[in-house]
Formats: C-alpha cells, sequence, structure tokens
C-alpha cells in the first residue's frame, strides 16, 4: 500500500503501460519529434515508479530524483530540439528514415 | 655572515638560465656580464666562505638543504658537504673557471654570434654548476648528478662548432665514452648502497671505518666499479679515446673542462672514496697500474703529435695518468695537490695555446708555427713558465706534486711504477720542450699573410695568462716535502681529516718513511731526468731544427707511423666494437623491427581491417535500428533476469 | 471518491492520451494530446503524496517543454505524416514483436517483484513541500547547482546548434 491506499502494484502497472506504449511510438514512429514526445512519456513513466516506491517506502529521495530528472529533461528538450531544427534546415525533413548519412 | 653552500652552485645555475633565456634577445654586453659576472660572484662568495675555513681548519660542514628521495630505508637529501677536500676542489674550480670565463669574453667575441655567444656561456655556466655540485655533494646520488652534469656540458661544448662534422663526431665519441664509464659509477653505487645501507658519505666512510673486515670482501668489486666510472671521465687507458677529440671544442673550453676541472673529477671521486679503497687492496693495485700505463702511453703519443692541442690532450691524459698512479699506491695527498697544481699550470698551457690559435687565425699545426716569442711576448713567457711546472723544474709547482708523487711511488715500494714514472716524467719535458721550441723560437713557417696578422692578445685573455702563471710558479709551496719540515707540507697537514685511519686486519703496518737522505736523492734524480728532456728537446728542435728527430723516425718507420697514430686505438675499437655494433644496429631495424615487429603489427591491423569491413553493414544509419537493437538487448536481459 | 477510484482514473486517462498521442499522426495533435496525459499523471502524483512534483509537472513539463515542442513545430511546419507502404515492414514487424516481448516480461517481472518488495506503509506520508525543500538544499545541495550549470551548458548549447550558418 502507498500513500491514500493505493496499492503499490496499481502504479506500477500504470507506469509499466505508458513505458510500453511510449516504447511503441519510439520505435514505430518516423518523425523524429514524435519518436522525441514518445522518449518523454517513457521518462514519466519511469518517474511514476519512482514516485510510487517513494510513497511506499516513505522516502523523499524519490522526489528529489524526479525532480531532477525532470530538470534534466528539460535540457534534453533544449538540446535536442535544437538539433531537430539545425537539421530540418540542413535537409529539410526530420523523417528518420531519410537521415541516415552517418552510415557505412 | 657565513654564505650558505648552497647559493655557490646556484649562482652559476642563475648564469645559465640568464644567459639561455635573455642571452640572444640582449646581445654580447649582457651575456658577458651575466655569464662572467655570475662566476665572479660565485668565486667571491665560495672564497668568503673558504678563507676562515682554510684559517681555522674544521671538521665536515654538511648542509641539508631537502629531502629529495624516499623510498622503504632508502632516502637521498640534496645536501652539500664541505670538507677540506671539497673546500680545496671548490677553491680552484671557483678561481680557474672564472679566469677562464674571463679570457673566453676575449677569445668568443670576434667570431661568434650574438646567439652562439649566449650558448657558449650559458654552457660554461650550466658546467660550472654541474661541477660545483658534484664537488660539494654529501652523497653519491647527488655526486652523480653533477658527474653527469659535466658529462652533459662537455658533450654539447666539444660539439660547440657543432656544424662542422669532426666536431659534432667527437662530442658523440666523448659521450659515448663516458657512458661506459658512469655505467660503472652508477653500478658502483648500487654496490656501496647494497653495502652499507646509504649513500651518504658521511654514514657510508665511518661505516667502513668502524668494520673494515666485514666489508672488505665486497668492496673490491665496488671499487673497481667506481673506477671504472673515474676511468671514463677521467680519460684512463683503455677509455681515454675520447679526451684527444674532444679538442674540437673552442680552446677556453679545453682549458676549463679538459684539463682542469672536469677530468679530474675522476681523481676526486676516487680520493673522496679512499676510506673504501684503501680496504681494497686489489683494486688500487688496479688503479695504480692503469695510472701508470696510462701515464706512460700518452707520453708516448704526445712525442709525435703535430696539433698543439693535440700534445696537450695527451699530456692531459698523462698526467691524469699520474694522479690516478698516486691514488694507486695510497698517495692520496700528492694526487690531490697535483689535481691542484695541474689546474694552474695546464689551464695556462691551454690558454695559452689559444692565445697562439688565435693570433695565428686558426692554425692549430705546430709544424707552420715558430718565431712566435718576440710577436707574443706575454703569451711566450707564460707558456714557458707553465710549461717549466709541468716538465718539473724547481721550485715551481709541478716540481713538488710530481716530487711528492714519485716519493709517494717509491715509498709504497712499486719499483717498476717508480721508473715508469720516471721515465714519463722526463717525456714530459721533452715532448713540452718540444711544443715550446716548434712554437715559438726558430722563424715562422706559417705562410706570410698569415704572419702579418700575428698580434698579442687583448688584456682579457692576457690578465688569466699572467695570474695563472704565476700560480704555476708559486703554487708549489703549499705543498713542500717532508725534508723542508714537519709541517711544511700545507696541503697535506689541511687534507688530513679527509684520511683517516683504517686498515685492513693484518695490514695495519704503516707505510715505510723515507728518509731526508733518499728523499734529496729522489729529488735530484727526477730534476735531472726533466732537465735531460728538456735539453734534449731544445736541442734537437730549437737548435737544429727538428733534424735529429726526423732521422731517428726515419730509422724506425713503422713505429713512429703506430705512435703518430696513437698506437691505432681508434681502429681498434672501430673493429672491435664500433662495426660490429652498427652491423648488429642494422640487423635490428632491418629483420627484427621492419620485419617482425611490423609484421605483427600490420598484420593485427589487416585482420581488424576485414573484420570491420564486414561488421560495418551493420552501422545503417537508421537510428530506429539502433533502438531496436536496444530493445532487444534490454529484453535479452530481462529474461535472464526472470530465467535466474 | 476514495483515492484509489481517483488514482484508477487519473492512471486510465494518462495512457489513453498516451496511446492517442502515439498512434496520431499529426504531430501538434500529438503534442497536445501528451499535454492532457502529463497532466493527469500530475494528479497520480498529487495523490502519491508529492505535490511539489505534480505542481513541476504541470508547469515545467506540460507548461514549458512541451509548448517548446509546440513551438518547434510550427516553426518548422512539420508535415502529417504520410502512410507510407511498405514502410520496411521487416523492422516495424521485429519492433512490434520486441515490444510484446517486452511488455511480457515487463509484466512478469511485476508479479515476480513489483508489490512485494515495497514495505507496506502504516501511515500516510507527508504531503509537506518543507521536508523536500530542506532535502534538497542540504544533502543534495552540490547536485542542484550542478543542475543550474547543466541547465547553462544546454541554453548556451542550443542557441550554438539552433543558430543559422552564415555561409553555406
Amino acid at each position: 500500500m502507498t500513500a491514500n491506499g493505493i496499492p503499490i502494484g496499481d502504479v506500477l502497472l500504470a507506469s509499466g503501460a505508458l513505458f510500453v506504449i511510449g516504447l511503441a511510438g519510439a520505435l514505430l514512429r518516423r518523425n523524429a519529434i514524435s519518436i522525441f514526445l514518445a522518449i518523454e512519456l517513457m521518462m514519466n513513466a519511469a518517474n511514476l515508479a519512482v514516485l510510487g516506491y517513494a510513497a511506499a517506502l516513505h522516502s523523499l529521495e524519490g522526489q528529489i530524483v524526479v525532480f531532477f530528472v525532470i530538470a534534466i529533461a528539460a535540457a534534453e528538450a533544449a538540446v535536442g530540439l535544437a538539433i531537430f531544427v539545425a537539421l530540418f534546415r540542413h535537409t529539410e525533413t526530420i523523417d528518420v528514415n531519410q537521415i541516415n548519412l552517418l552510415k557505412w | 655572515m657565513t654564505v650558505a653552500l648552497w647559493i655557490v652552485p646556484a649562482l652559476p645555475l642563475a648564469g645559465f638560465l640568464l644567459c639561455l633565456l635573455l642571452g640572444t634577445r640582449l646581445g654580447k654586453g649582457f651575456v658577458s656580464a651575466a655569464g662572467v659576472g655570475s662566476i665572479g660572484i660565485a668565486t667571491l662568495a665560495a672564497w668568503s666562505r673558504l678563507l676562515p675555513y682554510f684559517r681555522d681548519g674544521g671538521g665536515a660542514v654538511v648542509e641539508r638543504i631537502a629531502p629529495w628521495i624516499t623510498a622503504g630505508n632508502f632516502s637521498v637529501d640534496v645536501s652539500f658537504r664541505l670538507d677540506p677536500l671539497s673546500a680545496l676542489m671548490v677553491s680552484f674550480v671557483t678561481f680557474v673557471g672564472f679566469l677562464i670565463h674571463l679570457y673566453s669574453v676575449g677569445y668568443m667575441k670576434h667570431d661568434e654570434t650574438d646567439a652562439g655567444y649566449a650558448r657558449y656561456f650559458a654552457y660554461m655556466n650550466l658546467f660550472m654548476f654541474s661541477m660545483l655540485t658534484l664537488v660539494l655533494a654529501n652523497n653519491f646520488v647527488l655526486m652523480f648528478v653533477g658527474w653527469e652534469g659535466v658529462g652533459l656540458c662537455s658533450y654539447l661544448l666539444i660539439g660547440y662548432y657543432y656544424e662542422r662534422e669532426y666536431a659534432a663526431a667527437a662530442g658523440r665519441k666523448a659521450f659515448v665514452v663516458n657512458r661506459i664509464g658512469d655505467f660503472g659509477f652508477l653500478l658502483g653505487m648500487f654496490g656501496v648502497f647494497s653495502l652499507f645501507g646509504t649513500l651518504d658519505f658521511g654514514d657510508v666512510f665511518s661505516r667502513a671505518a668502524a668494520n673494515p673486515g666485514r666489508f672488505a670482501p665486497g668492496l673490491t668489486v665496488v671499487c673497481l666499479l667506481l673506477f671504472l666510472g673515474a676511468m671514463g671521465k677521467s680519460a684512463q687507458v683503455p677509455l681515454h679515446v675520447w679526451l684527444p677529440d674532444a679538442m674540437a671544442g673552442p680552446t677556453p673550453v679545453s682549458a676549463l673542462i679538459h684539463a682542469a676541472t672536469m677530468v679530474t673529477a675522476g681523481v676526486y671521486m676516487v680520493t673522496r672514496c679512499n676510506a673504501l679503497f684503501r680496504l681494497a687492496p686489489e683494486a688500487m693495485a688496479v688503479v695504480a697500474v692503469i695510472g701508470g700505463v696510462t701515464a706512460i702511453f700518452a707520453a708516448v703519443i704526445a712525442l709525435a703529435q703535430n696539433d698543439i692541442k693535440k700534445v696537450l690532450a695527451y699530456s692531459t691524459v698523462s698526467q691524469l695518468g699520474y694522479m690516478f698512479l698516486a691514488c694507486g699506491v695510497g698517495a692520496y695527498v700528492a694526487g690531490m695537490f697535483h689535481v691542484l697544481t695541474h689546474a694552474f699550470f695546464k689551464a695556462c698551457l691551454f690558454l695559452g695555446s689559444g692565445a697562439v690559435i688565435h693570433a695565428l687565425g686558426g692554425e692549430q699545426d705546430m709544424r707552420r708555427m715558430g718565431g712566435l716569442a718576440p710577436k707574443l711576448p706575454v703569451t711566450y713567457r707564460t707558456f714557458l713558465v707553465a710549461t717549466l711546472a709541468l716538465a718539473g723544474i724547481p721550485p715551481l709547482a709541478g716540481f713538488f706534486s710530481k716530487d711528492a708523487i714519485l716519493t709517494g711511488v717509491f715509498a709504497a715500494n712499486r719499483p717498476i711504477l717508480f721508473a715508469v714514472g720516471l721515465f714519463t716524467a722526463g717525456l714530459t719535458a721533452f715532448y713540452m720542450f718540444r711544443l715550446v721550441s716548434l712554437t715559438f723560437s726558430g722563424r715562422f713557417r706559417g705562410s706570410a699573410e698569415v704572419g702579418a696578422h700575428v698580434h698579442e692578445a687583448p688584456t682579457t685573455m692576457t690578465l688569466p695568462l699572467v695570474v695563472l702563471a704565476f700560480l704555476s710558479a708559486v703554487g708549489g709551496f703549499l705543498g713542500l716535502p717532508e725534508v723542508f719540515g714537519e709541517s711544511a707540507n700545507r696541503v697535506a697537514a689541511f687534507l688530513a681529516p679527509v684520511f683517516p685511519p683504517i686498515f685492513l686486519p693484518g695490514h695495519e703496518v704503516a707505510r715505510h718513511a723515507v728518509s731526508p737522505a733518499k728523499e734529496w736523492i729522489l729529488m735530484g734524480v727526477s730534476v735531472t731526468v726533466a732537465a735531460a728532456g728538456l735539453l734534449l728537446a731544445w736541442d734537437w728542435y730549437a737548435k737544429k731544427a727538428g733534424r735529429p728527430a726526423e732521422r731517428l723516425a726515419a730509422s724506425f718507420p713503422r713505429l713512429y707511423a703506430l705512435i703518430a697514430d696513437k698506437f691505432r686505438i681508434d681502429e681498434l675499437y672501430d673493429v672491435l666494437f664500433v662495426r660490429p655494433f652498427s652491423w648488429l644496429a642494422r640487423v635490428l631495424w632491418k629483420v627484427v623491427d621492419v620485419l617482425v615487429i611490423d609484421g605483427f603489427l600490420n598484420a593485427g591491423a589487416f585482420v581488424v581491417e576485414l573484420v570491420g569491413d564486414a561488421l560495418r553493414f551493420l552501422q545503417t544509419g537508421n537510428v530506429r535500428n539502433y533502438a531496436l537493437t536496444f530493445l532487444l538487448g534490454i529484453v535479452a536481459l530481462l529474461l535472464i533476469v526472470l530465467a535466474g | 471518491m476514495t483515492p484509489r477510484l481517483v488514482f484508477d482514473v487519473a492512471a486510465g486517462l494518462a495512457i489513453l492520451f498516451a496511446c492517442v498521442m502515439v498512434v496520431h499522426r499529426h504531430p501538434v495533435k500529438s503534442v497536445l494530446a501528451l499535454v492532457v496525459s502529463f497532466f493527469a499523471l500530475a494528479v497520480t502524483y498529487v495523490l502519491l503524496a508529492a505535490p511539489l512534483i505534480a505542481a513541476v509537472q504541470v508547469i515545467v513539463y506540460a507548461g514549458a517543454i512541451l509548448v517548446l515542442f509546440l513551438f518547434v513545430l510550427m516553426l518548422l511546419n512539420v508535415p502529417e505524416e504520410v502512410r507510407q507502404t511498405p514502410d520496411r515492414p521487416i523492422h516495424q514487424a521485429l519492433s512490434a514483436g520486441a515490444i510484446v516481448a517486452f511488455a511480457a516480461a515487463l509484466l512478469a517481472s511485476l508479479r515476480a517483484y513489483g508489490a512485494t518488495r515495497a514495505a507496506p506503509s502504516a501511515e500516510l506520508p507527508p504531503g509537506d513541500l518543507a521536508p523536500v525543500a530542506r532535502l534538497l538544499f542540504s544533502d543534495h545541495f552540490l547536485s542542484f547547482e550542478a543542475l543550474s550549470i547543466l541547465l547553462l551548458a544546454a541554453l548556451v548549447g542550443s542557441f550554438v546548434l539552433a543558430r543559422r550558418e552564415e555561409s553555406p
């Protein structure tokens, strides 16, 4: 049981479901920004699991970790989107199937 | 106020850095001031410390600067030691060094660029720093630092005219031959440490003195290794080959490094370690024999040389042999005394020869000299004084030191070595007067154009000559033989604390003293021999223009050629060592390096390239492929965890 | 409504809109779906006694990061993803298989470990901000400051990356 009588199993199940959905998006979409969004979703799924355990274990450390993850996600989003802007200006596309310069 | 000992080597180091870093930019005036001034101040600093020490005497003073290396039970400090032995060395190293630096200003000024001039004084200052470190060191390791430092400077200064092929080759040769000796010194140092557990001079010698019987067995090898180092540095047979070639450097360098100071480092080191050598009679015997052989061997070669500096170089080798002969028979005081007097007159001779070469525009062959006495009056007179001193004519310095050595050899009951020493004294007088006669008397044999330009050297060059000639004349009175009174030998009295009474068990008997009557006879004999050699040379070369010598050479053509070719030692080494080594190096290069090592590397690279060729198709450039691979890996990991 | 019911509804909404996000081919709509999903997640955070994180989730994640996404999408005018046939069928099939396998493995591990490892809670954890803040600015102060440098670096980096180059 976590706070408010919510069982940890429910939290983890929701987290896992979100993670798998994000994974499917990351692997199946071709639009780079959609892939990026899916990755954000996976990160949130992880956050949810961490918070669930934090609540179950009465630890505030979990909240600290999630706080840092969100901050890092912000930095990542800024840099990632900047890369997409530069990339799009260069190749006129953000379809990852078209972007394969770094191959043999 | 007393000057700390570290100041003395630190000043030349400062001069070195100034000349090196700022010399080229600030020009010759600055370099002269910094290069000579640093040595001048160092000399003043050293003498301000030494004068009270000479007056009052005193034991060993050790000044510890900082711990240097500490590893387990091994520890070495940077520490300096002032005792009578190092005091004696520092006194003349600084003073003679200063005179030679002064001389260099006149000698080097005209024919060098600013950069070359700065380089010259930088190296000379670095040499003085290394030499003073060597002399003042309080342990073997710091001494070795100075030892290598002087070797390096010797190499740099021999090859100073590096654009000339033979000068660069001579520098290399000096370096390589010295390496053999340094190797021996290093091994000897290890031996000392394994025997005594310390490398501090005071500790090593007091432990050796406290328990002579225990250390004696191992000491023979250790002493021979140390002597190998001394042989390299002091150009003893068979490692003497580098010193004559070293004359390729500028003449003041020959005077400072290859006559007065560095080459005597070997004698200094053996004397410093006398407490060890005296416990190894076999090693002592080797020292004496090598010294004697070197003395006569080099003197014979000097007879047939025509290059003025080569004669002086072989003379130096011969005199160094004399010093080792003294050390080998236990007459360390006589050896050190000869180091001192030799520094005066040989530096004077080299500087005088430099003045001659300078006057003749670079000519070094005595066959194209002659009749220079009226044109170079100061040079001629100082040269003559120094020659007489070297020849051993009383009452000049060389007489007393040479006589002390011969007396020592006689007292040690070594008749053959005594005969060798005596004969060498005659040869020395002969070849030196041959040199003087060929150079200064008769008529000028060079080209008229060169003869017209002959001029006396500037004051910066003649002043050191006069001072050194004066010291060559009177220096001997510091060490009068015992017949002039119990305390007449002030050098012996001063150095006495350096030679603690150490005897091998069973060898406690002191040497039998030479009676005054015998000593007078010895002196008479040595003077007679020297005078005979001198007069013969005068007669042959000054009066009869060398014709008797030519007839003699013509009647033994093969022997003469052998001597003139320096006994073909260089050719022998070329066949024995140089060619096999270059052949071996060639094999290692062509076969081992190119075929084996490069082959392995190329084979490895080839395999990697093949694998890479195959695997690079995995690199699709498509991010989603990579992500999929990533996921497959995670699934595999999860399955492993679950199954486990 | 019990907290548990609220949690289940919020989590369900989050999952639903996550699905919408993945399925929709128009990126702007995907982002909007994700915003809703994140709001729902914020609700679950509140229920898990993390009101600070919930606030940060709404303000930073939904409010700043996703708006940045929208901004970039509109700046670039990214077209709708066109259905391609075949869009690398082998990759799609392999991916689908791997995702299913992963989901199965996740479920299995949840069953095996998830619920049992967490210690049951006897009392409500504090939903207070102060203890979190105290922890953040004492034990984790250095990390917190390092984070500000990271953000600065990201700022500079994105500026450099997105800058229009003068010459082609």
